[in-house]
């Protein structure tokens, strides 16, 4: 099935989208998504481990089970600079 | 002075004569003086907030310059908080203005910060953030992160208990990293200022915005609505 994610920050400029569609299976989690992501874009690889990565609004873990009516969003990490 | 100094900014419906007032009566504590916080300093002075407490125990190098307001070359080597008092007195007496030339650490970190209205993130790492963050849940104050990198910065205002804390939109700890943070210079000025409006908006009890995303090379301008986490083990409700 195919599922729309939201992109923010420069991840718009990557993709050049404000959402993009990304195909996942039953079962499939926030990390597979996030996966799916990096492959579809290489050039986000160095954030996977740190992305911000939002279900219905929240936070949550890595292995949470999405489905096709979840609102997801994919975010640039947290900078720390001052 | 005081009466005529605001005069342009009470004009503003939002803020008013009334909000003037409330500002003149909040305290803050700015923790950090560098490239964020001597801009927020510099805007929160102006703007004619009661007291602030600028907290820094660094002093100015000359790789400071290109991103900070207020130092010149001439205070290389002085103390950031210092200088910040000092030329901010100058541009607003009214104000009252302590510098506290100390680290900020798990053990003073409480009895810096416990008289404050809100506390202005000017520190440049996640480990003092995530501090801040625990420090302002227990005491029930409100305080507004910000940070830059490169040429992308965010904002969140962060009210215990109402909005997301800090600890929520971290799952992932980044590794603290040694080598220097790259920083476009103009970054943090814009950064800061939006700091300051959430702040503003804080005191004058409007509710902020979410996560807010400025990425200045690639005009992306974001605001990531984000609910608390019930699972987070600092805010959440589970």
């Amino acid at each position: 099935m195919k599922i729309m994610v939201k992109v923010f920050g420069r991840y718009k400029d990557i993709t050049g989208k404000d959402a993009i569609q990304l195909d996942i299976k039953d079962g499939n989690t926030l990390q597979d998504i996030v996966n799916a992501f990096v492959k579809q874009y290489p050039n986000v690889e160095k954030d996977k481990s740190r992305m911000m990565v939002t279900k219905n609004k929240m936070f949550a873990s890595s292995d949470t089970i999405v489905t096709k009516k979840d609102e997801i969003t994919l975010s640039p990490p947290v900078v720390s600079g001052g | 002075m005081g009466q005529n100094r605001y005069r342009r900014q009470t004009l503003v419906k939002e803020l008013g004569q009334k909000g003037q007032k409330l500002l003149a009566s909040k305290h803050i504590v700015l923790i950090g003086g560098g490239g964020l916080g001597s801009n927020s300093a510099n805007i929160l002075v102006r703007m004619g907030i009661g007291s602030i407490d600028i907290i820094d125990y660094d002093t100015i190098d000359l790789t400071n310059l290109h991103r900070t307001s207020v130092f010149s070359e001439k205070d290389i080597g002085r103390r950031k908080a210092s200088v910040l008092k000092e030329r901010l007195q100058l541009v607003n007496a009214d104000v009252q203005i302590k510098a506290i030339n100390r680290k900020v650490t798990s053990k003073n970190i409480e009895s810096l910060v416990d008289t404050s209205d809100i506390l202005i993130d000017g520190t440049d790492n996640i480990p003092l953030r995530l501090l801040l963050n625990k420090i302002a849940l227990k005491h029930n104050i409100p305080w507004v992160y910000a940070g830059v990198h490169e040429t992308v910065g965010m904002v969140m205002a962060i009210m215990p208990k109402k909005t997301a804390c800090f600890h929520c939109i971290t799952p992932n700890i980044p590794v603290q990293k040694t080598q220097e943070i790259p920083v476009l210079g103009s970054l943090p000025a814009t950064i800061a200022a939006i700091q300051c409006n959430e702040a503003m908006k804080v005191l004058l009890g409007k509710r902020p915005a979410g996560l807010i995303i400025y990425d200045v090379w690639n005009q992306c301008f974001d605001v990531l609505n984000i609910k608390r986490n019930s699972y987070c083990p600092l805010c959440g409700k589970k």
